[in-house]
């Protein structure tokens, strides 16, 4: 290995394997530009709801709009901006759309989160009767065709690396690094912009003389060993041009290491009840979908943001696993009146389910009472098959009626997406078609 | 269990069996199965025997001796099996598509948009009609596109005549579209959905 050496190529091959890191540019605003085309071009922002900044589209990052950005700051800076509700529902069928695309073109698909998957594509020049960058081209291509926005593609020979290129030459970019260009493009490549890497572990680099990637991966790997452990050998690997991290299939039957739900109420709130509801409404909504996926939970964390965003929070652990929400309402009611404090603004409560395991695998201690956690077991079971016919939420928790107090608020109109609220002949609130529906005026 | 590994010859051979307890009212045994099948070995037949007796073709008593099970009942050639007899409904629905697949032809591609105004009323399109309109699809003289011409959105035939594009309303109370500055082709409708109830 000639360590050291100015720019002396790290491999000789083009691609040993073939990965492809896709990510949606400004995902959420690019999808409501696609059903609405009006919108294309012009300073675009979703998240009314939060009253926060989910995405911005480029046209207003362009004059400064970040995310997490309040709207009253965004009104000020970029005036004329428009601001939208989120619509989850539209952006998850463009997602699986993305998703399918991509599956036609290689099995090996990670969906890697709601706008970014990871492809490998080894072994499909034969196929395609093309290079790896052709095939990517194609890929981007009809993506950026079907569903009418940009995408930005990275192609290299390692997972870390490919992520790399996508980001280089955002929006709509297209970056390919094949090994014997390895040692050129590193030297364009900073620190932070490796996925993994986060502020401390630039600064620790720094301190030992390594300012871009370029040094660190002509340091020797006991090196990168020794200063960031177990990862820091991977990444330095990864880096170097060794795929060490697969392209993960999706399983079928996706399971959770854990589940939150998190809801902001506009405006902020000091009223206790209401409060609690929504506490309790997330608490219910996290276990839908944990009996959803099979799963059963065993440590709760529940917190409360206050108007100024800081955050408090408590944990409670069951002595076993559980998939009932009645199990924990007494828990979270009490965590929760340890952390509410009078007279302080709310704007957002959140539930997270952790330490979850496969239903079924429940263990039962000697003194548990059998009888009961087997009448709330089949209580959860009735409320979900119940909701599942009549709409989720028809039949809750008595502390969540409190949340119709100021329905009007949960709801206002403005802050629910336009799908919502054009309904097409057969649809109602609850359930809408399953297609993206244009609006073209 | 998948049956369609059954077809060719195990198919042949679970007939060998029937002939063979046809012919001597009685089962073979192992070696004289394994002559049935033109195996060498004992053994390789005891393994086909054991994969037709998971199947209920055969069983065996309690000193081993095969007995005859279902053998009379040719066996049914199906996608796959379950215990259990399969339907005949099964069978048949394979061939069945849903409404879904019937009207979209690139699920990826294909989008909904509610049609506002009569231009297109000669065509058999209605204000509120809900149209199917895919983006994959290039578009050919007599298809029903929309398109974007100078700034505003529209749903008419496409026609070429030359390197001209035009497009044309199915309502006489319009006039043809010829696009002065822009065109842009935003999908072609490939199904129109009327709900009445």
């Amino acid at each position: 290995m000639s360590e050291n050496t100015n720019s002396y190529p790290l491999t000789l091959s083009s691609y040993p394997k073939a990965i492809i890191h896709v990510d949606c540019d400004a995902f959420f605003t690019s999808c409501e530009a696609a059903v609405k085309p009006s919108l294309k071009g012009k300073p675009l922002i979703t998240g009314k709801e939060r009253g926060i900044v989910s995405c911005a589209s480029y046209e207003a990052k362009g004059v400064g709009v970040k995310r997490g950005m309040r709207l009253f700051e965004v009104e000020k800076i970029c005036p004329g901006c428009v601001i939208l509700p989120s619509d989850y529902e539209t952006y998850s069928l463009y997602s699986q759309r993305m998703f399918s695309i991509l599956r036609r073109f290689t099995p090996e698909v990670e969906e890697y989160s709601i706008d970014e998957a990871f492809c490998d594509l080894t072994g499909l020049r034969r196929v395609y009767h093309c290079s790896y960058e052709k095939i990517a081209l194609k890929i981007k291509e009809a993506i950026e065709k079907e569903l009418d926005f940009t995408v930005s593609v990275g192609l290299s020979i390692s997972k870390s690396l490919a992520k790399i290129c996508s980001k280089k030459d955002k929006p709509s970019g297209f970056t390919c690094v094949p090994g014997y260009k390895l040692h050129q493009f590193l030297k364009e490549v900073s620190l932070v912009e490796v996925c993994g890497f986060g502020p401390n572990s630039v600064a620790l680099l720094n301190k030992r003389g390594v300012k871009s990637v370029y040094d660190f991966v002509n340091k020797p790997q006991e090196f990168a060993s020794k200063v960031l452990g177990k990862i820091g050998r991977e990444l330095y690997l990864e880096l170097k041009g060794m795929a060490i991290y697969e392209v993960i299939k999706d399983e079928v039957e996706h399971k959770y290491l854990s589940i939150s739900k998190t809801k902001t109420f506009m405006p902020p709130s000091e009223e206790r009840d209401f409060v609690k509801a929504h506490l309790f409404r997330n608490m219910e909504s996290a276990f839908i979908k944990l009996r959803r996926h099979k799963q059963s939970v065993k440590k709760i964390t529940v917190f409360l943001k206050k108007q100024d965003f800081s955050s408090y929070g408590l944990e409670a652990e069951l002595n076993r696993h559980s998939s009932s929400t009645m199990d924990f309402t007494d828990i979270v009611e009490e965590l929760f009146n340890k952390i509410y404090k009078e007279k302080i603004l709310y704007r957002a409560t959140g539930v997270i389910l952790s330490k979850l395991a496969n239903e079924g695998h429940d263990e039962r201690t000697l003194f548990d009472d059998i009888l009961k956690i087997e009448k709330l077991k089949s209580l959860s079971r009735a409320a979900d098959r119940l909701n599942n016919k009549f709409g989720k939420h028809t039949l809750h928790l008595g502390s969540t009626e409190f949340l119709k107090t100021r329905n009007s608020s949960i709801h206002p109109r403005s802050n629910v997406s336009e799908r919502k609220l054009e309904l097409l002949k057969g649809e109602n609130f609850r359930k809408r078609l399953n297609i993206p529906l244009l609006r073209l005026k | 269990m998948q049956l369609l590994m059954l077809k060719g010859d195990i198919k042949d051979r679970i007939e060998k069996i029937r002939k063979f307890y046809l012919r001597n009212k009685r089962m073979p045994s192992y070696s004289e199965a394994a002559s049935l099948f033109g195996f060498r070995s004992k053994n390789a037949a005891y393994k086909l025997i054991g994969k037709l007796k998971d199947l209920g073709l055969v069983s065996s008593d309690e000193k081993g001796k095969l007995l005859p099970g279902d053998l009379n009942n040719p066996v049914k050639l199906l996608g796959s099996i379950s215990a259990g007899f399969p339907s005949p409904a099964e069978e048949e629905l394979q061939d069945t598509m849903s409404l879904d697949e019937y009207l979209i032809n690139n699920p990826t591609s294909t989008y909904l948009l509610k049609v506002e105004g009569d231009s297109m009323i000669d065509a058999g399109i209605h204000p509120g009609d809900l149209v199917l309109v895919d983006k994959s699809v290039v578009p050919k003289t007599g298809d029903i596109v929309i398109a974007q011409v100078d700034d505003e959105w529209t749903l008419k035939y496409f026609e070429k005549k030359g390197r001209a594009v035009y497009l044309r309303p199915a309502n006489k109370k319009y006039p043809l579209i010829k696009p002065k500055q822009e065109l842009i082709i935003g999908g072609v409708v490939i199904a129109n959905v009327r709900k009445y109830k």
